[in-house]
């Protein structure tokens, strides 16, 4: 029997919700809407008895204060009514979470198959237009992905009936089978691949054939009834070697060369060469570096008793099909990381990055999601990710340019931590033995983020499910959490996993690596609904699921454990030594693939790089004389997407919670500037805290990715010392995200020079990670950021986003109440810029609001900025600093209004003490962006001791601080070139997104 | 150790309970998070937790059952028809009950407030979504009432704390905010920077409440419900702006003298009441 229950809000009581849609509908669209109120429904589809529905419906689902509800229609007053709910198999938390609670209540167990839908109805009273009203339901309340919608007119609607009974459940009809693919030749297997959408690598088709016609294997599959290849098998090859898993682009072989100079030069693999060897180096020299590049984050000591954990990555192609799906599934995966890192860490923070087309893109290409509904969604995203999962999300960047609308970068990054030694053992470590068991815990398993799931093969149906794009779900996840934390504590966690990219087959294939084998019952995997193939339930993706390995002697505590925490876990299997993968179905195997097989000589890939140097490329420097409206400019720059204020996304993200925010992400006497690092207290009854901020600096990518490496990794360090980190202890994470690189004359004649910035990138991580001392904590890689958008005349454009490198830095803090903000404090303090400005505006800001590109980009001399940094720490540590900032985008103007806005107060500064190696003119030295710099203000009373830690450095009082809320600056010539208020100046930083809550 | 114990639950999506447990522990209770079932497997089976041993109950923060359904709607559901009667058996036994944010989400619908004529189980008070349809953090400076019978707010006249929430919209009917205001019930009203309530002014009220309402407590002053969180103010740190308090006193020769944040007073006065009140039931100190 299926029921519909209705629920709205008391006509006198205002609806925000609605009032959002339609304060969207007249932002996006100018679509004029009297009221939109919504009703939210409940399709309950079980076998219950009307007293059992009066009961839900009034004990539970009805807030007497201000609900409405019924099991008949409710909606009467509208012009236009849109129904909302969600595609079959799309993640409905609220439908689950309804289960829970009506079982409880009327302590009764949904059968197989029943279950509760979630679906909004939404009343519109406005004059629109069908076309008006399908509009606001296809691009503001619904993704199709996802989704499905019904635009209903009042003449049609059926007010006996109402909606209907719409139940999206899962239905395939489909037999589970396994099949056996021929190999009786390369072009056979290759064409088979292609028609099943198995993706396997041409270049691999050699070395898979091969070891299947292997006498050994074949013999020894014999005993197991298996000949030629089954599909389980292949499709696990495939995504182990897919460059996801297997970084084949960071591990391929680069032919470069520099067309300057002729230099030609074979370097193998990028990652080996400048991410391991490096972090290798600077580990021996650090004992702080606890375990890195093996486990799914870097692990580093936080104290004696504690290691924190951080990892980095990104969700980009899910987020542009279906933003908020494809964030909240981000960042709840990111969280995954540091639970299933060494035993398991306790998740401490969470961060973000998003890069997005223009916000008010009027352009007249097509994305699937216009930038601005698109932020809007990732956004959301994120904050119910972190938000419902009771992670602080305090830190975070935003960065809008037009070539990331052919994809959108959406970069998470988390931070766990844990204690020191479990059971009498480094945390951080972890090994299957012969014997434990496999355990599966969490989520099930469906048809998600499986590749080709509607493909050919099936016929598409109202119950066909839209598993390519999920929706995370960070309740069912906290409760696994909650209880693995509490399994390790006890000691019943031998090693832990998480199910991310390639799910089972990944976590599996990889943790079966200790013990050298494993034999996994794939039909006693628990499935979200019947007739998963078994290749299918091996690689499917399906969220917030962890693989762990246990002691049989331990599995009843850690059950018991599991069902306190209302935790699904399941043993699925066991950890042998028989050298193989093996993988059964209803006692049948249906793989077998050799421990070491996937160490086999794979062919690598392979790239030409072709680099021509910027001049060669015909940049140079723009021809601009000094302006005369000095004080517009700042403003403008102000104004500006890139530099303006970007408050109303970070207050929607609890930065609290946890009780240990000690620098938060706004900061100032009106708590609305950007901080330069976020820092948390991690244990409350310590003294120590956990420094950490991210940089982002791709316009100078295309000038040359070499220095556009090496600003970001200066900035984000920069960042954290400036908060008071130590520069002994800082650790680095690198997400690249870039364009593909392998060339094609047709698809990507640019291709080679692309894989030279790829290559010159890397070398600058090397060469900065070894100069700064940094260790990788933990990095990953994004290719692929293209995208073909339709244009105005039926064709399609390719766009590229540009090469993005996002440096996440953290440290640890060994006194937290020695921290500083970047807010100017006191009238009458000094300012000191530190460090030397040079003629660098190259990809700048000032250039780019100029409609120009430039040729000086920034670059980082490691041997003249370390002693400033260090000399910056000592002063920090002694008490002699009342602000700190690092000079970021922008330059120094915009960095010092910044300073100025922060403390509500006024300065009086003078260009000409700005300590500058050679000459520049006024508005050089304000716009440039020359690396290796800070702002830092002090008492008057510190001067001398402040001084002479930086004797002989560059190091310049530029002006004081001043209470008339006049933000003045002198020129070298001695004229004033600008007095503007400070609240005028700040209101236009937030000009560009003032509107938005 | 004053021998005072207070119980902080855990589980279904709560997630404020390690820095709850911590602000009590520094206010000197003997804190413990329990997570739900346990308790109610406690109750029911004699093994395990019992609400009888504890003084003082913590419904804490987080986003119980993900938040669907209506903030705390679940878990007051859950916990009222399996352990309601022993909730209602705490109160009566002169207990002290407080909810934080979702835990005041929870409490209102569990019925515990408003606590009209001795009544712990109506439905009377909702906290609705925000006026602004949307999740804010941010710092609020709160009005105390010093004629509540609150024992939570003992002393306080005023107080800095965060707000973080979707659904803190304090709305009642017009005679039930009467009388709340008449019985002095209403504890904590968001105000601005002179102490003066906001009078529905955003951000300094963040949610829309109605008459600015923050917190409340029950006639006898010993439920309390609260959307702001206390226990995020455990730190002098935890203050938006310490840095320039720290730069202050620096100047006047000072340093930050104590460690503790404000949030901590609201605790210790719990604890404090427990020592006055249950003297007889707590551990003699030995001497």
């Amino acid at each position: 029997m299926v029921s519909r229950l209705e629920t709205r809000l008391k006509p006198d009581l205002m609806d925000a919700e609605g009032t959002k849609i339609r304060q969207k509908a007249a932002d996006y669209f100018n679509l004029r809407i009297r009221d939109i109120r919504v009703i939210r429904v409940l399709t309950i589809d079980a076998n219950l008895d009307e007293h059992q529905l009066y009961r839900l419906q009034h004990d539970i689902f009805t807030n007497p204060v201000t609900d409405l509800s019924s099991f008949s229609p409710l909606a009467n007053d509208f012009d236009w009514l849109i129904w909302v709910g969600f595609r079959p198999g799309v993640r409905d938390t609220a439908g689950s979470t309804a289960v829970e609670a009506i079982e409880d209540l009327l302590k009764i167990r949904f059968k197989e198959g029943e279950s509760v839908y979630t679906s909004k109805l939404y009343e519109i009273q406005g004059d629109l237009s069908e076309q008006q009203a399908a509009l606001i339901a296809n691009e503001i309340l619904a993704n199709d992905i996802i989704q499905q919608w019904r635009v209903i007119p009042k003449k049609d609607w059926d007010t006996g009936q109402g909606i209907g009974l719409i139940v999206p459940k899962v239905i395939l009809d489909h037999t589970p089978r396994m099949n056996t693919i021929a190999i009786s030749s390369d072009k056979e297997l290759k064409s088979i691949s292609e028609e099943r959408s198995l993706a396997l690598q041409e270049m691999d088709i050699p070395t898979i054939r091969h070891y299947f016609l292997r006498e050994d294997i074949l013999a020894e599959r014999k005993k197991y009834g298996l000949q030629l290849p089954t599909d389980v098998e292949l499709e696990y090859i495939s995504q182990a070697r897919s460059d996801h898993c297997n970084h084949n682009t960071f591990r391929g072989l680069f032919r470069y060369h520099d067309r300057s100079t002729g230099q030609k030069e074979t370097v193998d693999n990028l990652f080996k060469t400048c991410i391991e060897s490096p972090t290798l180096q600077i580990k021996e020299h650090k004992d702080w570096v606890i375990s890195v590049l093996w486990d799914n984050a870097g692990v580093a000591r936080f104290d004696e008793n504690h290691y924190y954990c951080i990892t980095g990555e990104t969700h980009n192609s899910p987020s542009n099909m279906e933003a908020y799906g494809g964030a909240i599934t981000g960042i709840v995966g990111i969280y995954r990381d540091p639970m299933g890192t060494g035993k398991g860490s306790r998740l401490i923070l969470g961060m973000y990055g998003y890069c997005v087309g223009q916000r008010d893109y009027h352009g007249e290409l097509k994305p699937r999601l216009h930038p601005r509904r698109l932020l809007d969604g990732v956004i959301e995203g994120v904050k119910d990710g972190g938000n419902k999962s009771g992670i602080p999300t305090p830190y975070g960047l935003v960065l809008f340019d037009d070539g990331y609308m052919g994809k959108c970068l959406v970069f998470v990054t988390s931070m766990g931590i844990m204690p020191a030694m479990v059971n009498n053992e480094s945390s951080h470590k972890k090994v299957t033995k012969p014997g434990d068991l496999i355990i599966m815990s969490g989520g099930r398993v469906g048809k998600d983020g499986i590749h080709g799931v509607t493909a050919a093969s099936e016929t598409y149906t109202e119950h066909t499910p839209a598993g390519h794009v999920q929706i995370g779900d960070p309740y069912t996840q906290k409760k696994m959490h909650d209880f693995l934390l509490e399994a390790r504590d006890q000691g019943l966690i031998a090693y832990i996993t998480d199910n991310g990219g390639g799910g089972l087959s990944s976590s599996i294939g990889e943790s079966a690596r200790f013990s050298n084998g494993c034999r996994v019952d794939l039909d006693k995997v628990p499935l979200k609904y019947e007739g998963l193939d078994q290749w299918e339930i091996w690689v499917s993706e399906s969220q917030e699921r962890m693989t762990i390995g246990i002691k049989p002697e331990h599995l009843d505590r850690f059950m018991a454990l599991s069902a306190k925490h209302a935790v699904e876990s399941t043993v699925i299997g066991e950890y042998t030594d028989s050298g193989y993968l093996r993988l059964d179905y209803k006692g049948k195997t249906c793989a077998l693939i050799k421990m070491d097989f996937m160490e086999s000589d794979f062919p690598k890939w392979e790239f030409d790089a072709e680099w021509a140097p910027p001049e060669m490329r015909g940049l140079r420097e723009p021809v601009i004389s000094e302006p005369e409206k000095h004080g517009t400019v700042l403003k403008n720059i102000l104004s500006r997407s890139n530099i303006g204020s970007k408050n109303w996304i970070s207050r929607q993200y609890d930065h609290e919670v946890q009780g240990g925010s000690v620098i938060k992400p706004l900061i100032g006497r009106h708590r609305d500037i950007p901080s330069d690092a976020i820092v948390v207290r991690p244990i409350l009854d310590s003294q120590k805290g956990i420094a950490s901020a991210q940089a982002l600096n791709p316009f100078y990518s295309t000038i040359d990715t070499y220095h556009m490496t090496a600003v970001t990794i200066d900035e984000a360090v920069r960042k954290v010392l400036a908060v008071g980190g130590d520069p002994d202890h800082i650790g680095g994470v690198d997400n690249f995200c870039w364009p593909t690189i392998q060339y094609d004359p047709d698809k990507n004649p640019d291709g080679k020079y692309k894989a030279a910035q790829l290559v010159r990138s890397n070398w600058a991580l090397r060469d900065y990670c070894l100069a700064f001392g940094i260790p990788l904590l933990s990095g990953k890689d994004s290719m692929y950021i293209d995208g073909n958008l339709e244009g105005p005349f039926g064709e399609k454009r390719k766009v590229s986003g540009l090469p993005t490198l996002l440096f996440t830095v953290s440290s640890v803090i060994q006194d937290i109440t020695r921290c500083v903000t970047m807010d100017a404090k006191f009238p009458g303090d000094l300012i000191y810029v530190l460090g030397d400005t040079k003629n660098e505006l190259g990809g700048g800001e000032y250039y780019q609001m100029m409609g120009e590109l430039g040729l000086h980009v920034p670059e980082v001399k490691v041997e003249d900025v370390w002693p400033i940094y260090r000399a910056l720490h000592q002063a920090i540590q002694q008490g002699l600093i009342s602000s700190a900032h690092a000079i970021a985008r922008g330059g120094l103007g915009v960095h010092l209004a910044f300073t100025a806005m922060g403390g509500a107060l006024g300065m009086d500064v003078h260009v000409k003490d700005v300590p500058c190696s050679k000459p520049l003119s006024d508005t050089r030295i304000l716009y440039s962006e020359s690396a290796g710099r800070f702002i830092v203000t002090i008492d008057p009373a510190r001067k001398q001791a402040f001084e002479k830690l930086f004797k002989g450095m560059p190091a310049g009082c530029i002006g004081t601080i001043s209470d008339s809320k006049r933000f003045r600056i002198q020129s070298k010539t001695g004229s004033w070139m600008m007095k503007e208020d400070i609240d005028e100046l700040k209101e236009c930083w937030k000009r560009p997104f003032g509107g938005l809550i | 150790m004053t021998g005072v114990k207070a119980l902080v639950l855990t589980g279904y999506g709560l997630n404020c309970d390690y820095e709850t447990d911590y602000a009590l522990k520094l206010a000197g209770a003997d804190s413990h998070r329990v997570h739900i079932n346990e308790l109610i497997q406690g109750e029911q089976t004699q093994t395990g937790p019992k609400l009888s041993q504890y003084h003082i109950l913590v419904f804490g923060g987080g986003f119980s059952w993900a938040d669907d359904h209506g903030a705390g709607v679940v878990l007051a559901s859950k916990l009222k028809y399996n352990i309601g009667e022993q909730i209602e058996r705490f109160i009566r036994d002169g207990k002290l009950i407080m909810g934080i944010c979702n835990g005041f989400q929870s409490i209102v619908n569990l019925g515990l407030l408003p606590g009209f004529d001795q009544s712990y189980q109506e439905r009377r008070i909702a906290l609705a979504a925000n006026d602004t349809g949307n999740f804010i953090d941010t710092w609020v400076r709160l009005k105390i009432n010093n004629d509540s019978p609150c024992v939570f707010t003992k002393g306080l006249s005023h107080i800095e704390l965060p707000v973080r929430h979707a659904e803190g919209k304090f709305t009642a009917s017009h005679q039930d905010m009467d009388r709340l205001f008449e019985n002095n019930q209403v504890v904590m009203q968001y105000a601005g920077d002179n102490g003066t309530p906001a009078q529905g002014h955003w951000p300094v009220n963040p949610n829309g409440s109605l008459r600015d309402v923050a917190g409340i407590c029950d006639p006898t002053g010993r439920v309390f419900g609260l959307m702001p969180h206390p226990e995020a103010f455990n730190h002098v740190t935890n203050h938006p702006d310490w840095t320039f308090q720290k730069e202050t006193l620096k100047r006047e020769g000072k340093t930050l003298d104590t460690q503790e944040g404000d949030g901590i007073r609201i605790f210790r006065n719990a604890v404090e009441y427990i020592q006055e009140h249950f003297e007889q039931d707590l551990p003699k100190p030995r001497v």
